[in-house]
Parts: C-alpha cells; sequence; structure tokens
C-alpha cells in the first residue's frame, strides 16, 4: 500500500519545489524589476514621510527643506521655500509622481537611510550615520531669483556658468510650477493640469529643451574662421542684398532685408556686430560643414554632457551638410537642423571668455554629512578646447563691439565691458526665439551667461535677441558684478 | 526529538509570535503594549494546551506536529496582527477555541482508538452532509443559529449568543468528515476497487462500474462550483479523493481518469463562468490586466518582489495594499515583510507537516488508519499547494484559506482537529 502513497508524496514534493523555484524567482532574480515597476507604490510610499537633505544654494539660500509634519510629529513634510524659481533645478519628491531633479539625481545622498531594519540597527552598533546627507549647490540664489523675475512670466529660459570653473550660476526656466503642489494626495490632477497647460511649464527650457540657437551661432562660424586662417576681423566679404543658396531656388538676407554694408565690400568685423546673414551664409560655405563641426563639436555639440540629467544633445549636421551647400549656408546662421538648449549656448560663451578652454557645467558643489563635514566637492576638469587662446581673445573683442556698437547695445552696463551675440531664430510659436550670450567683465570674466525669450514673449513678431534678451542679460550682469541691476 | 523540546518549541513560537507582535507596534506606533503580553499568553495556553494534552492522551505520538504548526501559526498571526489588530484580537480567541476542540478530539479517543470512526462512517457522512446545508437555514428566524450569506455566497452560519456573534464557515468540519468516510469507504472496498483488467497501453483501467464513486464525486464537485462559486473546495474535494482512491488501490487508472474529468471539467467551466475565467486571465497576465482582474495578483508579486530578500520587516512594509492580505494572500504578506527567509521558511514547514503526515501513515498497519492519516495529510497539502501556487502563479487562484496562517477560526478548528487526528493515529501506531 506504501508504493502509491510514496509516488503522490514525490508528486506533493515536485510541486512543492515548484513553489519554492516561483517564490525564488519573485523573491530574487526578478525582485528588482518588480520593486521598479512603476505601478509598484512601495517604494515611493516607504519614503514618504521621511527626513530628506537640505539643499541649499551657495549663498546659503535653503531650497528644499524637511520639516517636521504638525499633523503627525513623527513623519516629515519636504518644503521648497523657494518655490518656482527653482522648480526645474530642484525638483520634487513625491510619493505619487517620484523624484525629479537634483531630488532624483540626489536621491540616494538626500534619502535617510534609517529604514528600521535589521541591518540598520547593525550600522547604528558599528557607529554609522543613518542621517540623510545635503547638497549645496553652485547656484547663487539671489542671481536664480532675480533671472525668474527679469523673465517675467515669459517663455524662457536664463543659464549662468562661471566660465572658468563651469560651476551653474543660475538656471531657470520660465513658466515654472510650485513644487509643493505636485507632494499630496492631489498630485496627480495637478500634474494633468499642469500637462495640459500650453505654456507647459513642466518643461526645463533652460537645460532640458533644445532651440534653434539663430545669430548667437555665429560666434561658432567666427571661431572656426579665425582658427583655421580662412579669415580674420578685417577680411572683406563682397555684400549682395540676397544670398543664393546654391542647388534652390531660395536665398538667405538679412534681417531688414537690405544690405550689410550699403552694397560696399564688409569686414567680417562689421558683418559680426550687425549679424549679417549673407556674409555668414557666404563664410559658412567657404569653411565648410566639417570644421565648423570641429568647433562646434568641442564646444559640446553632437555629444552627450555630463550632469546630474540627461541633456539632449545639441546638434550641428555635420555629415548632413557635407554635400548640401544650401543646408550649409542656413546652418550657419543657427537655422535648419541646428539646436541647443541655453545650457549649451552659455558653455559656447564661457569657452570664449575661459581662453577657448570648454569648462564642464555642474550644479552642485559640496555634499555635506548631517554634521556638516564635506564628504565630496567635486571641480570637474574642462571638457577640452574648442579654439586657441589667440582666436578666443579676438572673438571675445569682437563680441564687446557687438554690445558697443552693434545689436547688442541692449546689454550694455555702466563702467562694465560686457560682451555678447544676439540672436533671433525662427520659431515655432507665434514669433522668433530671442537670443543673448555673452560674458563680463571682459578682461577678467566671471559670468557667462544665455538669455531666451522663446516664441518672442510680450514682444511676439517684433521681437529680436537685441530688444528682448539683452536688456535681462544686461540686468543679471549688473545684479552679478556690481550687487544691483 | 523528544516531548520537551517538543514544549520547548512551542515556548519559542510563542515568543516568535509575540516578538513580532512587538516589532509591529513599534515600527507603527513607537510603543509596546499589552499586546505582546496577550499574545505570548494565548499561544502558550493553546499550543501549551495541546501539548499537555498529547503528553496526557497521546504521550506516544509524533513530538514533529506541533512545533511546525505552532510556528506556522506564529508567521501568520504577526501578519493578520500588522494587517488588523481587531481581527488579531478575533483570532487569539479562535486559537483557543480551536485547541480546545483538538484537546476535546484527543480526550475523545483516549479510550477508544480512532478505528470506531470507520464503524460510524454513515453518521459521519450525514454529520458532514448537514453542515455543508447549515448555511442554508434562514437568516432572519428566532433560532440563534443562522444562515448567513457574505459577498453572495452562503458558506456560512452565524451563532448568536446574545452578547456576542460567532460566525462560522462549517465546511472546514465537513471536509474532514468527507474524508473519514472516504478512507473508510475504502478500506472496506479496497480489494474490489483495486482489481483492474482493462488495459490501455501500460495503463490499466478499473471495470465502469468501479468508476462510480469517482462519478459521484465529480459530480459533487462540479455541483459546489456552481451552486456556492467557489472553485477552491471544489478542487480540494475532487483532488483529495482521486489521489486517496490512488493510494488504496495503487491503479494508475483512477489517477489518469481523474485527470481527464477534471481538464473536462476545467475547460467547460472557463467557458461557461466569467468568474473563472477572470481567475485564468488574472493568473497568465496580471500585470496587462492591473486595473481589474489583475490587480490582487500582480500586488501580491510587488509585494513579494519589494521584500525581496529579508524583507521590509514586520509592520514596514505594506502588504496592506495587497486585497484579502490576511486571508488569501497571507503568504505574499509574509513575503513582503519578512522576506524570502520568511517565504522559504513557510514552504519548509508546510513540507515538514505533510512529510510527517505522510510517514504517520506510511507507517500504519491498520488500513483505515493508514487511508485517513494519507487523506488527510492530501487535503492538507493539496490546499497549502493551491493557495500558495495561486499567489506565486504556478497556479489560478483559488481562494482558499492557508492552513493554520489565514485569518479565519473556521479553518483553524478544522486544520487543529486535522493535526489531532494524525496525532492520536500516530499515537494508536507507535510502537
Amino acid at each position: 500500500m506504501n508504493g502509491p502513497v510514496r509516488r503522490i508524496a514525490i508528486g506533493v514534493f515536485t510541486s512543492f519545489c515548484a513553489l519554492l523555484l516561483a517564490v525564488t524567482w519573485i523573491q530574487v532574480v526578478h525582485a528588482d524589476a518588480l520593486k521598479a515597476d512603476p505601478r509598484n507604490a512601495r517604494p515611493a510610499l516607504s519614503e514618504r514621510g521621511k527626513e530628506r537633505g537640505l539643499i541649499v544654494t551657495i549663498d546659503g539660500i535653503v531650497v528644499a527643506e524637511s520639516v517636521v509634519d504638525p499633523l503627525d510629529p513623527r513623519t516629515f513634510v519636504r518644503t521648497y521655500p523657494e518655490g518656482e524659481a527653482f522648480a526645474h533645478i530642484v525638483g520634487y519628491n513625491s510619493f505619487i509622481l517620484g523624484n525629479s531633479g537634483l531630488e532624483n539625481a540626489y536621491a540616494s545622498i538626500l534619502r535617510s537611510k534609517r529604514d528600521l531594519t535589521i541591518s540598520d540597527l547593525v550600522s547604528v552598533l558599528l557607529g554609522r550615520d543613518l542621517r540623510p546627507h545635503s547638497l549645496e549647490m553652485t547656484v547663487n540664489g539671489s542671481l536664480q531669483r532675480a533671472a525668474y523675475e527679469a523673465l517675467a512670466g515669459q517663455t524662457g529660459a536664463v543659464l549662468a556658468l562661471d566660465p572658468k570653473t563651469g560651476a551653474v550660476l543660475a538656471a531657470v526656466s520660465s513658466p515654472s510650477f510650485d513644487p509643493e503642489s505636485l507632494l499630496g494626495d492631489d498630485a496627480s490632477t495637478v500634474w494633468d493640469s499642469l500637462l495640459a497647460d500650453p505654456e507647459s511649464p513642466l518643461s526645463d527650457r533652460a537645460t532640458r529643451e533644445l532651440f534653434a540657437p539663430g545669430s548667437t551661432f555665429k560666434t561658432v562660424v567666427t571661431a572656426t574662421a579665425l582658427d583655421t586662417g580662412e579669415a580674420d576681423p578685417e577680411t572683406e566679404f563682397p555684400d549682395p542684398v540676397e544670398y543664393e543658396l546654391e542647388g534652390s531656388t531660395g536665398t538667405i538676407s538679412n534681417f531688414d532685408g537690405g544690405f550689410c554694408n550699403g552694397g560696399n565690400p564688409v569686414t567680417l568685423l562689421v558683418a559680426f556686430i550687425r549679424s549679417c546673414n549673407t556674409i555668414f551664409a557666404d563664410l559658412s560655405v567657404r569653411l565648410g560643414a566639417e570644421d565648423i563641426g570641429i568647433t562646434a563639436s568641442a564646444l559640446g555639440f553632437n555629444t552627450d554632457l555630463t550632469f546630474p540629467w540627461t541633456v539632449p544633445q545639441a546638434t550641428y549636421p555635420v555629415d548632413d551638410l557635407i554635400d548640401d551647400p544650401a543646408a550649409l549656408a542656413q546652418s550657419g546662421i543657427g537655422e535648419r537642423d541646428v539646436r541647443a538648449t541655453p545650457l549649451h549656448m552659455a558653455m559656447v560663451a564661457a569657452a570664449v571668455a575661459n581662453q577657448g578652454l570648454v569648462p564642464s557645467p555642474y550644479l552642485v558643489s559640496r555634499v555635506f554629512d548631517a554634521d556638516g563635514n564635506v564628504l565630496e566637492a567635486p571641480e570637474p576638469a574642462p571638457i577640452g578646447r574648442a579654439m586657441a587662446p589667440a582666436t578666443a581673445s579676438v572673438l571675445a573683442q569682437m563680441m564687446e563691439q557687438v554690445v558697443t556698437n552693434g545689436t547688442g547695445r541692449n546689454a550694455t552696463v555702466p563702467d562694465v565691458r560686457v560682451a555678447g551675440k544676439t540672436g533671433t531664430a525662427e520659431g515655432a510659436g507665434d514669433g522668433p526665439h530671442a537670443w543673448f550670450i555673452g560674458f563680463a567683465p571682459v578682461e577678467n570674466p566671471t559670468i557667462a551667461i544665455a538669455v531666451l525669450i522663446a516664441g518672442g514673449g510680450d514682444f511676439g513678431e517684433s521681437a529680436t535677441g537685441g530688444a528682448v534678451a539683452a536688456p535681462i542679460a544686461a540686468d543679471l550682469i549688473s545684479l552679478w558684478l556690481r550687487g544691483t541691476p | 526529538m523528544t516531548r520537551n523540546a517538543e514544549g520547548a518549541t512551542v515556548v519559542a513560537a510563542a515568543v516568535l509570535a509575540a516578538f513580532g507582535v512587538t516589532l509591529v507596534n513599534f515600527a507603527r506606533e513607537q510603543s509596546i503594549d499589552a499586546q505582546t503580553a496577550l499574545t505570548f499568553l494565548v499561544f502558550l495556553i493553546a499550543f501549551g494546551g495541546v501539548h499537555l494534552a498529547v503528553r496526557t492522551w497521546a504521550p506516544r505520538a509524533t513530538p514533529l506536529l506541533i512545533a511546525p504548526i505552532t510556528a506556522l501559526t506564529a508567521l501568520g498571526f504577526i501578519e493578520i496582527y500588522r494587517l488588523d489588530p481587531v481581527k488579531a484580537g478575533l483570532q487569539r480567541w479562535w486559537m483557543l477555541i480551536a485547541s480546545g476542540a483538538a484537546i476535546a478530539v484527543l480526550a475523545l479517543f483516549a479510550r477508544s482508538s480512532t478505528t470506531i470512526l470507520r464503524r460510524y462512517r454513515n453518521i459521519t457522512l450525514l454529520i458532514a452532509l448537514i453542515l455543508l446545508l447549515l448555511p442554508n437555514l434562514p437568516t432572519d428566524w428566532g433560532f440563534p443559529l443562522k444562515g448567513l450569506v457574505v459577498n453572495g455566497s452562503r458558506l456560512w452560519i452565524v451563532l448568536d449568543m446574545g452578547f456576542t456573534t460567532l460566525q462560522f464557515q462549517p465546511a472546514e468540519l465537513a471536509k474532514l468528515g468527507f474524508v473519514i468516510y472516504v478512507a473508510a469507504y475504502l478500506a472496506d472496498h479496497q480489494k474490489a476497487l483495486r482489481e483492474a483488467r482493462r488495459h490501455l497501453g501500460p495503463i490499466r483501467f478499473p471495470e465502469p462500474r468501479q468508476l462510480i464513486p469517482l462519478v459521484v464525486t465529480w459530480v459533487v464537485s462540479i455541483l459546489i462550483l456552481i451552486s456556492q462559486r467557489d472553485l477552491g473546495a471544489s478542487l480540494l474535494l475532487f483532488a483529495g479523493f482521486v489521489l486517496l482512491l490512488y493510494a488504496a488501490t495503487g491503479t494508475a487508472g483512477y489517477l489518469v481518469a481523474g485527470g481527464f474529468m477534471a481538464a473536462a471539467a476545467g475547460v467547460a467551466s472557463y467557458y461557461m463562468f466569467d468568474h473563472v475565467q477572470r481567475r485564468v486571465i488574472a493568473w497568465l497576465t496580471p500585470f496587462q490586466h492591473f486595473d481589474d482582474e489583475g490587480y490582487q495578483i500582480a500586488q501580491g508579486l510587488f509585494g513579494m518582489g519589494t521584500g525581496s530578500l529579508s524583507g521590509a520587516g514586520p509592520g514596514l512594509g505594506r502588504p496592506d495594499l495587497i486585497p484579502n492580505a490576511s486571508t488569501d494572500f497571507i503568504f505574499a504578506a509574509v513575503g513582503e515583510e519578512l522576506g524570502f527567509a520568511g517565504t522559504v521558511s513557510v514552504l519548509a514547514l508546510f513540507s515538514l507537516v505533510i512529510a510527517v503526515g505522510l510517514g504517520i501513515s506510511f507507517r500504519s498497519r491498520d488500513m483505515f488508519r493508514k487511508l485517513l492519516a494519507a487523506g488527510l495529510t492530501f487535503v492538507f497539502a493539496v490546499q497549502t499547494f493551491l493557495i500558495i501556487g495561486g499567489v506565486v502563479r504556478v497556479v489560478p487562484l483559488t481562494g482558499i484559506t492557508l492552513p493554520f496562517m489565514s485569518y479565519g477560526g473556521s479553518a483553524l478548528v478544522g486544520n487543529l482537529i486535522l493535526i489531532a487526528l494524525l496525532l492520536r493515529i500516530s499515537h494508536e501506531e507507535a510502537t
């Protein structure tokens, strides 16, 4: 009689081995995937109510802080005292939506390790510190606030860098949102209404959105011309009223539709400070896509940047332009398929200010433990050299003349030597993208800046970089160098 | 393992339960209250009581059964307490009642022997049938014993004692009655049923008329599925019967025939009942149907996956996100808070109970006791496999309770009586 019972026993224990295998699959092999599934609320819920580290600006303004929940003193609520001005870079820590910005990029540093598990108990006994760590941003709080106010609700962005180190001094995107509105139980509703907003306040236009750089890209073309010896500031170019695109019936004309210099031969310097499209289309074709591409790539185009989050690649599509002189001419004035974020364009200005060396942009200056000891103080090395020091100093003088005698007069700051370049690119919205990139003071630059008003801002179709973006840059440079706008 | 070691493990399991309750309290309220002492005392009284009853009335019984079931009850109780302290308080009362029932069973057979059940098999069957039909009592008459409708199914009775009411699922006891009856029936007719002269390839098949008991059970299982919408009970009854029939006769033809009949009924019910269809959809594609059918299984998997190796810790996971976590999904709750370590321990403890139960059957010389021990263990094993397998997606979810771990008094009473019978058989067959 025991024969059948024995065979059933074998069957039963084989079935139990199947259960053991299934449990092993779920809890060991596949566990991380189950944990990471976005529909699994547990990881976010376990973070809810826990203390997180501070985030402060380099001038000591608290931008993210966990405070004791008055309703439940055992838990914490996250507050963002600076609200909208810092929303895109600081991000949020929402138990429904997850993390974004620095809250996401530095999540493992900012979170408390105090999970009440056995391994925590062991860590405490071993004297390890389970309290959350804190971050200090490179951002200057006053400059950031001023930049957000200067944009005044217009669609746009400001990005300021220390041209020598690459430290981000300000990174503002407008319009913005209140990060604290995404922390509660109604986060999904708020999120949906922000997504539906036609001005897309959730978009980070400073570091995570690409725009046609327009004439600001002429700095890249000029750097290539100076570096290769193809031209110097006094090299003369013919001045047609229109540049005829090769292999196409289209033409490129200047901003006002007229000559650059009354039809007389025009120097590169004059073409640059007047931002003449005809001359730069011509120069671009003379230089060729490959040489411009080398300078652009060295400035951070066509490459991935190291940043706390993924920055989209700025593009100068060399391969598409080699056999397409029409597209090459249009690309020389920052149109066609040339795209960059304000971060990239600030890097271009910083490279000119930094004698040709391209600094690596960074956002976090120091990581502290709960006792204030510095754990990390990154100082990233420059990305590389984009132009010879001599080229950079000549280009800096040309950019200074843009502000003194050219399209960038509105960027003038009394008693400060400002260098810059305007840009007015064809936008997708109601008006053009108005740009200004620049740095100051020219003799020893401490700030490089890119200002973008997308779609014309309050000026609509009549917006230009010089009229709309340059005054904002002037105010911020003035604030930075002299303490008043 | 000696009887004294068994006593020590009972104390250890009581400490485990009390420690778990303390951790839950500490994690949730950061305070420690009387629940710790209360839990320790109830475990000690309930399972210590069974232990003492075995010492008195079944001293030669195996010492390997009370230890694992106490540990399983403790692990389940920690999660029940974590999910709902009120239910846990009720479950403590049920532990006392269930252990009282187990002690009563041990005392009942002290002077006689379990073999008397063979003589009273027809009465046992009658009692089992009455128990099954009890939930059909009127729900609103004057008599204190009433039927009760829960979620549209009539599985419950209510004993209204004036000061309080007691709910009970009589099917949990009826299950034992059926096993006793079938074991007695097969012990009587075993020789006749074993004669299988028809061959189909290498497998011998019995005469068609010998298949009548199998067909009757099959029809009853289907009726349970239709009338009570209880897929689990239906499968449990049929699988337990087929396995016991095979154990009694050694005729593989019964297994094959039973397998085909179950498959046919399964396929037919898939097309006929959408509650069966939903179960199959949830089993095969829980994540694609996360918002409806698959939600419970997906949440269970998320919980176990998040628990990973060591678990979140008692009171620190979110098993409350899993629907029915304290009953059908108690295994997932253990997996979430006690981790892989907890689930493997649970599987090992269940395997131990089943191995000991089959061992008792192995060593039994009396045919009835051999079949009774085997049948009780089969039912226990199939039930455990079906519900854990449903939670970890080895089989479709059938919605039955996990013995000793799920919240529920009737199941605890039924399973403790089952263990008491196994202990008694073990005592009677010990040399």
